[in-house]
């Protein structure tokens, strides 16, 4: 009772720390980084100005008065500030980019007709309350530059004055609840609005982890319940699980903190599987019988190696939210055989009920035959894909994805649903061009196209040093006569603009950047035609969010994969030195053949692929199913070994069965897999035997 | 008689502050108004203070500010729409200018200055109430942060009687000549039963 007491002060002290130094993070995609330095500094120039980092977007065009402003109230009090898409030039720049209107233009501008409807203007609304801040920007920009640069070089800009594309500054740190309302409230206009932003999908993942933590937990709590009363009748044995499982989940979740400030949430949802892996540990280690000692603890020190493998190669992964799982259940795992130590003597007196069935006694010929049978049916099949896109790592409602359609249409639309960074050493225009000989992009929608030769921004210099300060004195002449004194700057300092100073310039005026340079590299930013992809091995490379993380995490994938690989070839190497039997190790490994047999029938029919959650949970029934094997091989299938595999194995499929019930994909995809997984490794375990002379670690 | 005002002035109740309640419930439901103003601008653009005769016509959809002396403009505000009119009398939608949200904003909240909608100002304002005034200063995240203090005072029946704007570079004092409203004004509460 004392002990008890004592490991309950603990966990509450535990529980503390970490609730006192944990933050949440639903942003798992944000946190990849690419793996080489030039890409992920050029991705992070790109999106320094992406018009979606930070900010939502609200199509209310269709939307009456009333419901617009209803809408801006609930917007602004859930801390949005509303700031347009487009910043018109700053007053310094504007004379820098003059060159670039044709000289009709300027010659319009400048014009006495337009000098003087100006001056109307401006005396009209110098009479309202704030007219100021008119006056002061007349006074950067007498002629009206600015406006008309901004009309000419961002031509596909959203029309202007019908207030249709609403772009609002989000709040930090997020309020979740203010966020939700604003959701429901656009979600309640049906499709009168459109909207956007990385904030609705923090929401929807936040709610779906939130639901998921809930259910699964619960769920998990209950069937753990029936089957441990079920086999042993003892709740002893439960109470020892939960608080060790609660242990558990400290331990694990410090054991991210170690190394990571921030813990995403899909982590948090994750660690509701840790009875999982707790209720092995805990049965194999009680009611061991001093007869058939060593043969349990060597089923025992197979499985806890194996798990501690399979975990200890996910750190080799690049994927933070991968690593934070590992640890976790590193941690975890830990702290539960740490936990454990304290009960020795109850684990001790804890016995099982031994259960016998009829197994099949099979030579270990027969199931190398089997496994080849299975590599041969994958050959036929195929192997499956490797490959991660982001919808596989975030949970997306029917009504975010149809909101996600509508904007990429428009971002197809002008060619920026797939914007590329392109290496450039001439002139960024051949570049353009040869892509565009190529089919790749469309020269003539690029930005560049906006561009005016050396010699067309000669001609308009000469015009603005001419009639600049004749219009701007114009200008000042007739406010004067209205009592209004502005003081206008003097054009001194104008000059042509090559083509990356005007691709820079550019890039400060719009949500999106058009060039870059890292280190002494330059890039130029373009759109790929809609359908058209960047070629295999070219030096293009995907700078939209999506295209971006999905390559990312498609390599990510392929690297777990090998790791997942280097894991078994660590584990085989363990079992043979354990069991010292080439056929045990064989026979340990057996059910992961059927497995992938599934898996690769499954991929076929469905036209599927695997992703990097999937290799995730391949490691987790190495990890956790091939202890059933191990178990059972290493104490000859005896009858009592054999219940505990029984009980573990079902206590497994019903802590990842329930993952099935979870909306978040990364949670359902790790749940069928270590199901199907550690279902084909029980049935192998328990029907499936050696001949009696092979096993037992004899 | 100078005695007597005296004596009545002195065993007066003191005044006391606006509430924020009775001035909602007197401009609650404005469906129209018109004034005559006598506007006074000065400041850093000014040469000299400026000061204008102005008409205002206000109803929830549309206003317009006309100057009426010394030079004849107007500025009509409708939606998301600004037309300005110049003493030559051509009208010019100043469609880029509106569609500025900084811009929507300031017009937003000129028009609920008119109107003395409280709930309007004070989301971007901490309004203070006093005798016959209403203070308000911009809060940090307000999107009118243009004006760094606006004064809204009240003559006796609690009717707008003046506006004063402060900006950094500019102060704009409208003083309401005659303000004509639908529906008309409640009737003050008798002092006892306030």
């Amino acid at each position: 009772m004392k002990r008890t007491a004592l490991i309950l002060a603990a966990a509450g002290v535990l529980a503390v720390v970490v609730q006192r130094t944990f933050t949440l993070d639903d942003h798992p995609i944000r946190s990849l980084t690419h793996p080489d330095p030039a890409i992920a500094a050029l991705f992070e120039r790109f999106q320094e100005r992406s018009p979606f980092r930070g900010k939502i977007f609200v199509e209310v065009g269709a939307l009456s008065a009333a419901e617009r402003g209803a809408l801006e109230v609930r917007l602004r009090d859930a801390g949005y500030r509303e700031e347009p898409l487009f910043q018109p030039p700053p007053p310094e720049q504007v004379l820098e980019l003059a060159p670039l209107l044709p000289a009709e233009n300027l010659r319009r501008l400048l014009g006495d007709e337009a000098i003087r409807a100006r001056a109307e203007e401006a005396i009209s609304v110098a009479a309202l309350p704030g007219g100021d801040g008119y006056l002061a920007a007349l006074q950067a920009d007498p002629a009206g530059l600015g406006p008309a640069l901004l009309a000419r070089l961002t031509p596909g800009r959203p029309a202007p004055g019908g207030g249709k594309l609403r772009v609002y500054r989000s709040p930090t740190p997020l309020d979740y609840g203010r966020v939700e309302g604003v959701h429901d409230a656009l979600l309640a206009l049906g499709d009168r609005v459109h909207f956007i932003g990385a904030d609705f999908f923090a929401v929807e993942n936040y709610r779906a982890v939130k639901r998921d933590m809930l259910l699964c937990s619960a769920l998990t709590l209950v069937l753990n319940l029936a089957i441990f009363f079920l086999f042993t009748g003892r709740w002893a044995l439960l109470g020892l699980l939960f608080l060790g499982t609660a242990v558990s989940y400290l331990t694990g979740l410090l054991a991210i903190r170690a190394f990571y400030a921030e813990v995403f949430a899909v982590v948090l949802a994750y660690t509701s599987t840790f009875v999982g892996f707790n209720n092995e540990a805990l049965v194999h280690l009680a009611g061991i019988e001093e007869k058939s000692r060593r043969r349990s603890l060597l089923g025992i020190w197979s499985a806890i190696g194996t798990t501690v493998i399979g975990f200890v190669v996910l750190l080799f992964g690049r994927s933070v939210m991968v690593r934070q799982m590992a640890l976790a259940s590193l941690g975890g795992t830990a702290g539960f055989l740490l936990f454990l130590l304290a009960y020795r003597g109850v684990l001790r007196r804890i016995r099982f009920r031994a259960l016998e069935w009829p197994k099949a006694t099979v030579s270990p010929g027969v199931i190398a035959v089997g496994c080849a049978a299975c590599t041969a049916g994958i050959a036929i099949l195929g192997l499956p894909r490797v490959e991660t896109r982001i919808e596989e790592f975030r949970f997306q409602t029917p009504a975010l994805g149809e909101q996600v359609a509508h904007f990429s249409k428009a971002l197809d639309a002008l060619a920026l649903e797939n914007v590329v960074a392109v290496p450039v050493t001439g002139p960024p225009g051949d570049t353009l061009a040869g892509l565009g000989a190529r089919g790749l992009v469309e020269p003539g929608r690029h930005p560049l196209a906006l561009w005016r030769s050396i010699s067309e921004q000669e001609e308009s210099l000469d015009l603005l040093r001419e009639e600049y300060p004749r219009a701007a004195s114009r200008l000042r002449g007739l406010l004067n006569g209205a009592g209004i004194r502005i003081e206008t700057a003097s054009p001194l300092t104008m000059r042509p603009l090559d083509e990356w100073e005007f691709l820079d310039r550019l890039g400060e005026l719009g949500p999106i950047r058009w060039a870059a340079r890292v280190g002494a590299q330059r890039f130029v930013f373009a759109g790929l035609r809609p359908g058209a992809a960047a070629p295999a091995g070219s030096a293009l490379i995907a700078m939209s969010p999506r295209h971006h993380y999905d390559a990312l995490l498609t390599s990510l994938s392929q690297d777990l994969g090998w790791l997942f690989l280097a894991g078994l070839a660590g584990m085989a190497l363990y079992l043979g030195f354990l069991q010292r039997s080439l056929a045990r190790v064989l026979y340990v490994f057996a059910p992961l053949f059927p497995s992938a047999l599934v898996f690769a029938a499954c991929a076929r029919v469905t036209g599927g692929s695997l992703n990097i959650v999937h290799v995730m949970g391949f490691s987790l029934v190495i990890a956790l199913a091939l202890d059933y094997t191990a178990v059972a091989v290493s104490s000859d299938h005896g009858p009592v070994e054999l219940s505990k595999v029984l009980l573990t194995g079902l206590s497994t499929l019903a802590t990842f069965g329930v993952l099935v019930l979870a909306r978040h994909p990364v949670m359902r995809d790790l749940g069928v897999t270590v199901a199907v997984g550690s279902g084909v490794s029980l049935l192998f375990a328990l029907f499936v035997r050696l001949p009696a002379r092979l096993e037992g670690g004899r | 008689m100078l005695a007597l005002l005296l004596a009545a002035a002195l065993v007066a109740p003191p005044a006391a502050p606006l509430t924020r309640d009775e001035l909602r419930a007197r401009y609650a439901g404005i469906r129209s108004l018109s004034a005559d103003v006598l506007q006074v601008k000065e400041g850093r653009f000014w040469a000299r203070p400026l000061e204008s005769q102005i008409r205002l016509r206000y109803t929830p959809d549309r206003i317009v500010w006309e100057s009426l002396s010394p030079v004849r403009t107007s500025v009509v505000i409708e939606g998301d729409h600004l037309t300005v009119s110049g003493a030559g009398g051509q009208a010019r939608e100043l469609s880029a200018l509106a569609s500025d949200p900084r811009v929507a904003a300031l017009l937003s909240f000129i028009r609920s200055l008119i109107t003395v909608d409280l709930a309007a100002i004070e989301r971007d304002f901490d309004v203070t109430y006093g005798v016959g005034e209403l203070v308000a200063t911009p809060r940090a995240l307000s999107e009118v942060k243009l004006f760094e203090r606006v004064r809204i005072g009240f003559d006796a029946r609690h009717e707008l009687a003046e506006l004063e704007l402060e900006t950094a570079s500019e102060r704009t004092r409208l003083t309401f000549l005659r303000i004509v409203r639908d529906p008309p004004p409640p009737a003050l509460p008798a002092p006892a039963a306030r």
